[in-house]
């Protein structure tokens, strides 16, 4: 009787297990499982082609910090959003625009390696983040830990980067691309405005090209929203970006096409582009450009 | 009889853990594809699942590059699936880079692009002979120049 029932438990405990080897075999395009709990209620809908044509990256704290420290442009406080301006967000479309904004802060925090100002910036992440509730995919302990002890910048740039990026996966696949590009957008407006104070700051060429190249990014980004026009939140947002993209119709950015060159270097392959691209921004319209941004970016933090 | 049924009963054990134990999430393939970009700063994943067909599906992303950026793109299968992914990387429906070199039969676990162009780039994945597969993609930031 013992065996037997011995033997009940060893085939019912092989069997569910290899359950998990058939779902693995599934059909592939089968989605992700998501629990109830955290499904939203009012799903935006979207043709599937429309999400296709969103841009994965549209704006990146991360090159954008890049691109600034590889200028040897010092760390400056200044730049980035004082933490206490999230308690004016309130609404999950201000959270996850000021999800977008802090999100690029922390992004500029960790590039630096100012590890001291992370933990006031990764605190007001994952509370946006609860707000909208996606806070369970921002890694909140280890990047605190990974702060506090003032570990590897790496793995802090790193993990804040993939909780970004879950996040924004996560909202995707559960019909809230809505508030997906709401972040996106936040990360832009900010990445854009903290480019204008290094550029005014330094009257560096890149960083003047940087403001001028906004003008390939601004479409796509507009594009994105558009597709959320109905909510009157997104509306208002695009209405603001429209004001800057006006702006933009002074730029010219011109091309010259070449091909690319691959270069095979002890195993390691280089795609080496030979296109040029050139900006052509007058002052009047960079400072015109500046202004606009900083005006919506420092309303989007008044709430 | 004693020794019989403990055979099986270990035989039953491993056949029903074996599909758990080493089954690879997309989250498991994008550390191992993080491995793979070496030190490159991680700024996207790319998770890609794909049926087979003939001609191949293919799965694609738009993405913004930025002038003067070094990027590297990294690629790593599951081997759970036959698939081996192919990235391939288009401007403005020119080829310009890919993880798979048709002349010489080559698969690179990474390629690096250097950048001279600001603007959107399309990505698409494949798998080689259209097999079924599951892969994912890392774009990461070698460089500013």
């Amino acid at each position: 009787m013992t065996r037997r029932f011995i033997f009940l438990i060893v085939v019912t405990i092989a069997f569910s297990s290899c359950n998990s080897c058939r779902n693995s075999r599934q059909k592939l395009s089968d989605d992700f499982d998501i629990p109830d709990s955290l499904k939203t209620d009012k799903p935006v809908t979207v043709s599937a082609e429309a999400i296709g044509e969103m841009m994965e990256n549209i704006a990146s704290p991360v090159e954008t910090a890049a691109v600034i420290k590889g200028l040897k442009v010092p760390f400056n406080k200044e730049l980035i959003a004082n933490t206490k301006y999230s308690e004016n967000l309130n609404t999950s479309f201000a959270k996850a625009l000021g999800l977008g904004i802090y999100g690029c802060d922390l992004g500029y925090l960790n590039m630096y390696g100012k590890t001291s100002l992370v933990i006031d910036y990764i605190t007001t992440v994952k509370s946006l983040a609860d707000g909208i509730q996606v806070g369970q995919f921002f890694d909140f302990s280890t990047l605190k830990r990974l702060a506090t002890n003032n570990e590897n910048i790496d793995s802090l740039v790193l993990i804040s980067q993939q909780s970004m990026s879950r996040i924004d996966h996560y909202l995707r696949q559960n019909k809230r691309s809505n508030l997906s590009v709401v972040i996106v957008a936040g990360v832009w407006i900010e990445g854009i405005y903290i480019s204008s104070l290094v550029t005014e700051e330094t009257k560096h060429k890149r960083m003047i090209e940087t403001i001028g190249e906004q003008k390939e990014i601004i479409d796509p980004l507009l594009f994105s929203l558009n597709v959320y026009k109905k909510d009157p939140n997104i509306a208002k947002l695009i209405k603001e970006f429209e004001s800057i993209k006006v702006l933009y119709n002074d730029v010219k950015i011109t091309y010259e096409v070449g091909e690319t060159v691959p270069v095979e270097v002890n195993g390691e392959l280089t795609f080496k582009q030979n296109a040029s691209q050139t900006v052509d921004i007058s002052d009047e319209t960079l400072k015109k450009i500046i202004a606009k941004v900083k005006e919506i970016r420092n309303s989007i933090l008044q709430g | 009889m004693k020794n019989k049924f403990l055979i099986f009963t270990v035989f039953l054990f491993v056949l029903g853990f074996s599909g758990t134990a080493f089954a690879q999430t997309e989250d498991e393939l994008v550390e191992i594809c993080g491995m793979i970009a070496k030190d490159a700063t991680y700024l996207k994943d790319f998770k890609i699942r794909l049926d087979a067909g003939d001609p191949p599906p293919l799965q694609r992303f738009s993405v913004i590059l930025k002038k003067d950026i070094k990027y590297r793109f990294s690629v790593c299968n599951s081997k759970d699936f036959e698939g081996k992914v192919i990235l391939e990387l288009f401007d403005n429906n020119r080829l310009v880079a890919t993880t798979y070199i048709i002349a010489t039969g080559k698969d690179y676990p990474y390629i690096d692009f250097l950048c001279t162009k600001t603007g959107a780039y399309h990505l698409t994945f494949k798998f080689k002979d259209g097999k079924a597969g599951l892969a994912v993609g890392l774009l990461s930031l070698v460089e500013t120049i």
